[in-house]
């Protein structure tokens, strides 16, 4: 391997390194000169997280291979507050609101940065535009924006610099006030250290081997030669589990590695921890498995029929859960009915595609404590769980919980901190994992798919009499969520209105798929899609406006829920009021409307996707015909 | 992940021709990088071991712009934003801003070039139908005998395939020439599942001339990419409008040929529609900024496809 000799200069100052040729300028600035300001949130130039300026011009570190940087200026998000004072549009995203998991924000900084250096006077359109290359997952962007806006305007003398200020608050008042978040100078300057930044002296660096197979049976796993590789500190698999293995949200199906067998493409089968991360990834080669591949499910309906595969032992028929809910009597709600609608609805898995992959360290400490630090959504469980796995009293069990760069539901899981806290207990030193994208998409849990097949009696005037609703969701190869999900769809799938017949079941069920699990919403999403759908189908054959046989039906309050749950107040109607009115609704049935809609003509709508704002604008804030 | 012995930086097309002699079957030539690297990732080519990257956007000859009259000359190592921040080179080819402004994003067009996008041969490469409408030469180098010799080629016959082209082992893309078309107007539309960073499901170059008045096509290129394996120039549409009134009712039945254009694996349908709102659209846009006189285009059509 021919190293390099790179000569640049960094955020004003010069260097001299050598540096491999194979990193690229993002593995250099964040691994040799520990500026872990930007960030990598794909490693494929999606995201922008990694956006720093080469020569004044913003690119994707994560695209540069680091000879390119080779004489450059360089210039990361550590360059913008070298004194201590945030730069303007800093303070802006902090007064806006702009970060919330502030994983994507130093790019996104970045990125606003090179935006007005470009154009002082772009306007909302042009900053979208010149953005497009970051991809934020929290804010719906509006905020991020309004911020650029507000950054532009101070610059430009529009607005006084107090208006970067906090102005809100009275005598300490914080309720009902547009407050600044206290975590988001660490966010917008790039200080924030997530954990895929953090590291500790003599850490090694862990790559995991993953399962090729949706559904095979581990025949036997071979780690001797791996475990003899130069630099390889040590290997772990289910074997080095000294306790009893097993965690989940609500069952513990599932191991820290396979055990026995392995039940989705991309389960950990073992894990490395090495000198470096190239070394590790080197003896995961070396790693032999022999698999005897089992027949796979893949679909959840199926796997409910006689003889399907079987995922689980404990579970012969793959039903993770089953939530059965009666009132009433549906069938005579049916009869009583002027109108029975049948429809089958599905939706499908989804990823949390949360900006930060992925990440923990794991170390044993000197009093034998064993501390894991990741950004877990469920850290006091995960401690309960560990302690059980590694057969340690709670007392020598830690879980750190570091900044979070988005979660959504999707970080509830042990999915790997176990395996950290092996390596960490057998080789005795710090160990840090960081995932990639593309491994944390294949191996973390995804929003459930599911397919509901909802009937619904009503009445001429619009009042629902009844509601069956069976909906099987693929809840994937292990359990994690899953019953917590199905039990929250089922309470929710009358939706907030008044039927006095119902009868629903939601099913979980075990598959060979990637494990579905949290994820925002919980369960409500699958069985809202079909109720709301329905209604619409409802009101378009009874010749109601969509608002009104809402209405209808609405929940009041001190209204019962078909779970028996008392509401004291119930704010539906309120919440139509709003929706109808902010959307400009052109009232009546969806069948008096012809072939355009009178609504969708206000400035509130948005119009088509389209680019080219920058070719209207005359750069000092003003619109010019295009002239080319 | 992508992992190299050597990453080798050129500083001359002599330099590169050794370079390449020297790893001989153990190298890739690289330009901006922005496909190589996410293509060496999991799910695509996962860890990939080449043993000497060649980078050639440092060799001088390869950044060169010569704009005349006629002709316009671009180095193989031009990167895609030159096409929006040049702006005598947007004016020569007036369709490039169009459609630069749609690749990508504006910082991997910073880094992204020319000639990585012609020789990657993708059928959804948004540069490529666009330098088609221009009528782009390619300039192909390779050592001979010691010697540099040089070859040229329409860009029509270089790309042969979804990742397919005549370059030839050991020869490199060093330049593009296109027609000036100064006073044409152009324009660029693409659809795919967002705006940037996106790979086009359909996309169009347009370039139109017109008459004095702004009454007649003088001239129209049209090149469709996205649904074909290779771009295709739309020469029928072009023949039909040449030297026609720009009317409603011509570009209607202009968009209306019966050409069996789209030959994707999926949504042909929807490539249907989008194909023929893209023909209005681009005509109309184009027009526009050729100068068309209003008799031309009613309010109810730029309304519709504007």
């Amino acid at each position: 391997m021919v190293d390099l000799r790179l000569e640049a200069t960094v955020n004003g100052r010069k260097i001299s390194r050598t540096a491999k040729p194979h990193q690229r300028l993002l593995d250099f600035i964040r691994d040799d000169l520990n500026l872990t300001g930007n960030k990598e949130g794909c490693g494929a130039g999606e995201c922008g997280t990694c956006s720093v300026f080469v020569d004044g011009v913003l690119m994707k570190s994560c695209l540069l291979p680091v000879a390119k940087a080779q004489g450059a200026q360089i210039d990361t998000i550590e360059s913008l507050a070298k004194t201590g004072e945030l730069s303007v549009l800093q303070k802006a995203f902090h007064k806006a609101g702009a970060s919330q998991c502030g994983y994507c924000i130093p790019g996104m900084v970045m990125a606003a940065t090179a935006a007005l250096r470009i154009n002082p006077f772009a306007d909302r359109e042009e900053i979208k535009e010149r953005l497009g290359g970051n991809i934020c997952r929290c804010t719906g962007y509006q905020k991020i924006f309004d911020a650029v806006e507000l950054a532009r305007d101070v610059q430009n003398g529009r607005l006084p610099a107090t208006a970067l200020l906090e102005t809100d608050t009275e005598d300490g008042e914080v309720i009902g006030k547009n407050v600044r978040r206290i975590d988001a100078p660490s966010k917008v300057s790039g200080k924030l250290k997530y954990a895929g930044d953090m590291t500790m002296p003599g850490m090694l660096h862990v790559q995991v081997l993953r399962s090729p197979h949706a559904h095979a049976r581990i025949v036997s796993i071979d780690v001797s030669a791996a475990e003899a590789m130069d630099g390889i500190e040590g290997v772990v698999t289910s074997a080095d589990v000294p306790g009893q293995d097993g965690f989940g949200v609500f069952v513990h199906d599932q191991p820290v590695m396979a055990r026995g067998k392995v039940r989705y493409v991309g389960e950990a089968v073992a894990a490395v921890a090495a000198e470096d991360a190239m070394t590790a990834k080197r003896a995961l080669a070396a790693i032999k498995v022999v698999y005897a591949p089992l027949a796979p499910v893949f679909d959840a309906e199926e796997a409910m029929r006689p003889g399907a595969p079987v995922v689980h032992d404990y579970a012969p028929d793959n039903i993770t859960k089953h939530i059965p809910i009666r009132v009433g009597d549906v069938e005579k709600g049916f009869a009583e009915s002027d109108l029975v609608l049948e429809e089958t609805y599905s939706t499908q898995a989804i990823e949390h595609a949360y900006l930060e992959p992925e990440a923990g360290l794991s170390y044993v400490d000197p009093d034998g404590v064993v501390v894991v630090v990741s950004p877990s959504q469920n850290i006091t469980h995960h401690r309960h769980m560990l302690a059980r796995i590694i057969a340690k009293p709670i007392s020598k069990v830690r879980f750190i919980m570091s900044p979070v760069g988005g979660g959504f539901g999707g970080k509830e899981d042990m999915i790997y901190q176990g395996m950290l806290a092996l390596l960490a207990m057998k080789t005795q030193r710090p160990v840090r994992l960081v995932f990639t994208r593309e491994e944390s998409i294949i191996s973390t849990a995804k929003r459930h798919p599911s397919r509901t097949t909802l009937r619904m009696g009503l009445m001429r005037d619009g009042r629902i009499r009844a509601l069956d609703m069976r909906m099987v969701c693929d809840g994937g190869a292990y359990g994690l969520s899953t019953e917590g999900v199905m039990r929250k769809a089922a309470i929710l799938a009358a939706g907030p209105y008044v039927i006095p017949n119902v009868k629903v079941d939601t099913y979980g069920i075990y598959t060979n798929n990637t494990p579905s699990g949290a994820f925002r919403s919980f369960g409500a999403l699958q069985t809202a899609f079909a109720t709301e759908s329905h209604l619409d189908i409802a009101a378009e054959r009874l010749g109601l406006d969509p608002f009104q046989i809402r209405r209808i039906n609405a929940m009041r309050d001190g209204a019962t829920t078909h779970t028996k749950a008392k509401l004291g107040t119930v704010s539906l109607t309120r919440a139509l009021d709003a929706a109808e009115k902010a959307s400009g609704w052109e009232a009546g049935s969806p069948t008096m409307r012809g072939g355009t809609r009178g609504d969708l003509a206000h400035d509130d709508v948005r119009p088509a996707v389209s680019l080219g704002a920058r070719f209207a604008a005359d750069g000092k804030g003003g619109k010019q015909e295009a002239a080319e | 992940m992508l992992i190299c012995d050597e990453y080798l930086t050129p500083a001359s097309l002599t330099e590169a021709f050794a370079a390449m002699a020297q790893h001989r079957g153990r190298y890739r030539v690289v330009a901006g990088c922005t496909d190589t690297l996410p293509w060496a990732r999991e799910g695509r080519a996962g860890d990939v071991n080449i043993p000497a990257l060649i980078d050639i956007t440092k060799i001088p000859e390869l950044n060169e712009l010569r704009i005349d009259e006629r002709r316009v000359r671009l180095g193989a190592a031009t990167p895609i934003q030159r096409f929006l921040d040049d702006a005598a080179l947007g004016h020569a080819l007036p369709a490039t801003p169009r459609c630069a402004v749609w690749f990508a994003d504006d910082q991997i067009r910073a880094q992204a070039t020319i000639g990585g996008n012609i020789v990657n041969a993708s059928p959804a490469a948004d540069i490529t139908p666009c330098l088609a409408a221009h009528d782009a030469t390619l300039e192909l180098a390779s050592l001979q005998g010691g010697k540099i010799v040089k070859r040229t080629m329409p860009l029509g016959e270089f790309l042969t395939g979804p990742g397919k082209t005549q370059l030839a082992d050991g020869e490199l893309l060093t330049a593009v020439e296109c027609d000036a078309l100064p006073g044409y107007g152009g324009s660029f539309e693409k659809v795919g599942h967002r705006r940037s960073l996106v790979i086009s499901v359909v996309c169009l170059a347009v370039l139109v001339k017109l008459d004095a008045e702004g009454r007649k096509f003088d001239d129209v290129r049209l090149a469709i990419a996205g649904i074909r394996p290779i771009p295709r120039r739309l020469r029928e549409i072009e023949d039909f409008l040449r030297s026609k009134t720009l009317t409603g009712a011509l570009l209607e039945e202009a968009a209306d040929l019966p050409l069996d254009l789209v030959q994707s694996r999926t949504r042909q349908e929807y490539r249907r529609d989008v194909v023929r709102g893209f023909l209005m659209r681009g005509l109309i846009s184009a027009a526009k900024r050729a100068g068309a006189h209003p008799d031309g285009l009613t309010t109810a059509m730029e309304a519709a496809y504007g």
